[in-house]
């Protein structure tokens, strides 16, 4: 499996926050997605991965090179969408796509305008007059037409609505599907990324909490709802979250493959239940027990 | 005799409504025992706020088992475990397990697995010691 972007144990120091040892090696192909709470060094993580700040030491190499040595070739192929995109408010869309295309060396205005057709957002309209989604839109259009490898989105469905959302998704997952391209995504998760991320990173206070395939990680964690004292000592122990309730108790398990066996007299006899845990669930776990 | 405590849990990932999942697994606890003839049953309250539904899904659940002779509704007073027909009982779990049967059938006969396989196989289940079979 070829790598497309490599970081080693980069750090990063703020006044009040630091990226503390990051690694991590993305896939060629894959939907990379990055997820932590607001504060966790999403957008600061992106922002080095992207060569937009510099960071304090570690490596990153995005298509096998160096930014210190290949810079404009690089960035060339990635497209970026930031959180809060920057543009000149009193002018035109149109106007942002002239002033935009010569940055890029693959700058393809066809594909632009399809897509703002797509995302039914006017060129002729100023900028200032576009909503906060048509705006993410409307750098979106820019990341995808200029012929990127590799896309990288900080919070990118934040505002959008439920139809643009789903656009978001469709359009990113189309952007990976012949398996050449790649994204990268940060997001707080709730917002439908987790459905499409493959390779899940969880970041919390500047750390990797969590890096694994998505199918591993949701085919082991298990919510686990049981009769009080149906389950075996053993079992019960090693469960996380564990609510008691008055009708039934349950918690949380990051080794179903092991339990599995254990917990198959509760199951069959109906004193326990299963319940597929979600990304939100685990994330929100595992930096309690941090 | 004494009952054991009542166990329900209502999934998202369920294919059944909520209403209907509370509902059945309300009619297993009849039918194991878990609840007995004038067994009173938590207030609609009491149950949607452990369960974390609304008390309308809860309510729902009520009134379908008191229109279905399962449980009886006092005013005031709460409701309680109706004088339920064993039979009727065995005969809707029999119906379980009759499609389960069915699926199971029908795998085999996809699979080249006979119906003697599968009798020999369920004489098999049977002689499992039922409720120690994590520890051998």
């Amino acid at each position: 499996m070829e790598t497309i972007l490599e970081a080693r144990a980069l750090t990063k120091d703020y006044e009040d926050f630091s990226l503390r040892g990051i690694s991590l090696e993305v896939r060629r192909g894959s939907i990379a997605g990055i997820f932590g709470p607001n504060g966790a060094g999403k957008s600061t993580l992106i922002k080095v991965l992207t060569h937009q700040v510099p960071h304090r030491t570690g490596t990153v190499r995005v298509f096998g090179q160096s930014y210190e040595e290949h810079e404009p070739g690089i960035k060339n192929r990635i497209g970026y969408v930031p959180q809060e995109p920057a543009f000149y408010m009193d002018r035109s869309v149109r106007w942002t796509a002239r002033f935009a295309a010569p940055y890029f060396a693959n700058w393809d205005g066809s594909c632009f305008y399809k897509l703002l057709d797509d995302f039914k957002v006017n060129p002729l309209r100023q900028v200032k007059h576009l909503s906060g989604g048509q705006r993410k839109l409307l750098s979106l259009a820019l990341a995808l037409s200029h012929g990127a490898d590799l896309l990288v989105l900080d919070e990118p469905t934040a505002g959008l609505d439920i139809v643009y959302r789903r656009a978001l998704l469709d359009r990113l997952r189309a952007f990976v599907a012949d398996g050449d391209r790649t994204v990268i995504v940060a997001s707080h998760i709730t917002d439908g990324l987790d459905e499409i991320a493959e390779d899940v990173w969880f970041l919390n206070d500047g750390r990797i909490v969590t890096h694994e395939d998505k199918d591993e990680l949701l085919s082991r964690w298990k919510w686990i709802h049981f009769r009080e004292g149906a389950l075996p000592r053993a079992v019960e122990d090693r469960l996380k979250n564990v609510r008691r309730q008055p009708f039934g108790s349950s918690g949380l398990t990051d080794e179903f493959c092991e339990l599995r066996d254990e917990l198959a007299t509760a199951l069959a006899a109906g004193d326990a239940r299963l319940e597929n845990a979600s990304l939100e669930d685990i994330l929100l776990t595992q930096i309690k027990e941090e | 005799m004494q009952a054991k405590q009542l166990f329900i849990s209502l999934l998202p990932s369920n294919p059944d409504p909520m209403y209907k999942q509370a509902t059945d697994q309300i009619k297993d606890a009849i039918a194991t025992g878990d609840l007995g003839p004038g067994d009173r049953l938590p207030s609609v309250r009491e149950l949607s706020e452990a369960l974390k539904v609304s008390a309308i899904t809860i309510k729902r659940a009520y009134l379908d088992l008191e229109t279905e002779g399962y449980i009886l509704t006092r005013a005031g007073l709460g409701s309680f475990v109706a004088d339920v027909d064993r039979n009727i009982l065995r005969e809707r779990k029999l119906g379980e397990v009759r499609a389960e049967m069915r699926r199971i059938v029908r795998t085999g006969s996809k699979f080249g697995i006979t119906l003697d396989d599968i009798i020999r196989l369920t004489r098999q289940l049977e002689r499992e010691p039922y409720g120690d079979d994590s520890g051998s």
